[in-house]
């Protein structure tokens, strides 16, 4: 792996039974910086995530953390792979039976012998980080979409991780609350130079944040590299994508005939 | 991450090395909380050796600092690499701990 590389996906391949749905795909995640998975709808985005955090094994292929193939990784190592690791889920995933600040808590009392005191320190910290200051005692039904995200956000870096991933940060939320996290997304990244993956079909957010951009189709890597360069790409595919024009029919009427009839 | 007290002339200096993280913050808030425990004002860290400080590092300085001022003291850091002054920038907490370029710079005060 280059200094520079804080992931490296190599010949990834997946099935979810019969059916490929990570077609050996290969590409690297730069460190430091923001890197956005893209791509439509069942494109394979969502299973690749689950593979990049340990959750999903692949048929075959390399996933590599700081040299270490995490496909290999039995549940214990993966487990400590997990605490370099922050991840805010598309429902922020809080505990609705836990205050904010028992939310973010957890996971350093889970993983760390800290005093209660400095616990509650870094605890505000975080919620001020993520602009929740004064809201440490509402429980998460309190809260309203963005300040969940938020407040998950608090929780996903609770531990200080190397990689922080995001999946869809922005369903759910409307366009002036959107921005707003996208703006944190931003924050994240200069100040603590943390690796940022995020996974979205969100344009407007991919233009704000996006350093670096790896895009699927179908299970494939469409493209992989700068934002800069995806944006003067002329692929028919990716034009599309970024125009939002629907995908072109890709059956004649006698295929459509086949299928319906069920020949 | 290693830990000395210094003595630089007559004023006692808590001189970490290494990386401050969440498994060694605790022996660094052990020596401060050791300090506090003595009404020892100014606490001064020197950071000079400090590689890497994460959220728990500063939260130890914040509850060294609770701790100093409950007897009116102070708690001063000194050596602070760009990168770690930059979080304590970020955190705001630059305006709250007060950060000196040297141990002269504490003692002519």
């Amino acid at each position: 792996m280059k200094a520079d590389t804080a992931i490296e996906v190599r010949n990834l391949v997946t099935h979810y039974g019969d059916r490929a749905i990570l077609k050996d795909i290969s590409f690297s995640i730069p460190k430091g910086k923001t890197t956005v998975i893209l791509g439509g709808s069942g494109c394979g985005k969502s299973t690749l995530l689950k593979h990049l955090i340990g959750l999903l094994k692949p048929t075959s292929g390399n996933i590599f953390i700081n040299d270490r193939d995490i496909a290999l990784m039995d549940e214990t190592a993966l487990n400590d792979m997990r605490k370099k690791i922050g991840i805010l889920f598309q429902g922020a995933a809080l505990l609705n039976s836990l205050t904010i600040a028992e939310n973010v808590a957890l996971p350093i009392r889970e993983h760390t012998k800290l005093e209660k005191s400095t616990v509650d320190i870094m605890v505000r910290m975080k919620l001020d980080l993520v602009n929740l200051s004064g809201f440490e005692h509402f429980y998460p039904a309190q809260l309203s979409g963005g300040m969940k995200k938020r407040a998950g956000i608090a929780r996903a870096m609770a531990l200080d991780p190397e990689i922080l991933y995001f999946d869809e940060p922005s369903a759910g939320l409307d366009p002036v609350t959107a921005a707003g996290l996208d703006e944190l997304i931003i924050k994240l990244r200069d100040v603590f130079r943390m690796t940022i993956v995020v996974v979205t079909h969100e344009l407007p957010s991919v233009f704000m944040i996006a350093d670096h951009v790896i895009m699927l189709d179908a299970g494939n890597v469409l493209f992989s590299g700068p934002l800069a360069e995806l944006t003067a790409s002329d692929h028919p595919k990716i034009r599309r994508f970024l125009e939002r024009k629907a995908e072109e029919e890709s059956e004649n009427p006698e295929d459509y005939l086949k299928i319906i009839a069920g020949e | 991450m290693k830990i000395e007290i210094v003595d630089y002339k007559g004023m006692k200096v808590i001189s970490p090395a290494g990386e401050i993280d969440m498994h060694s913050s605790p022996i660094l808030r052990k020596e401060i909380m050791a300090f506090v425990g003595q009404r020892i004002t100014p606490l001064v860290v020197d950071l000079k050796e400090v590689t890497y400080i994460d959220s728990s590092g500063i939260a130890t300085f914040v509850e060294g600092l609770k701790g100093a001022m409950s007897y009116g003291g102070k708690l001063k850091l000194l050596g602070l690499a760009p990168q770690i002054r930059e979080i304590f920038s970020f955190s705001k907490l630059d305006k709250v701990f007060e950060i000196h370029s040297s141990a002269d710079d504490i003692i002519q005060g």
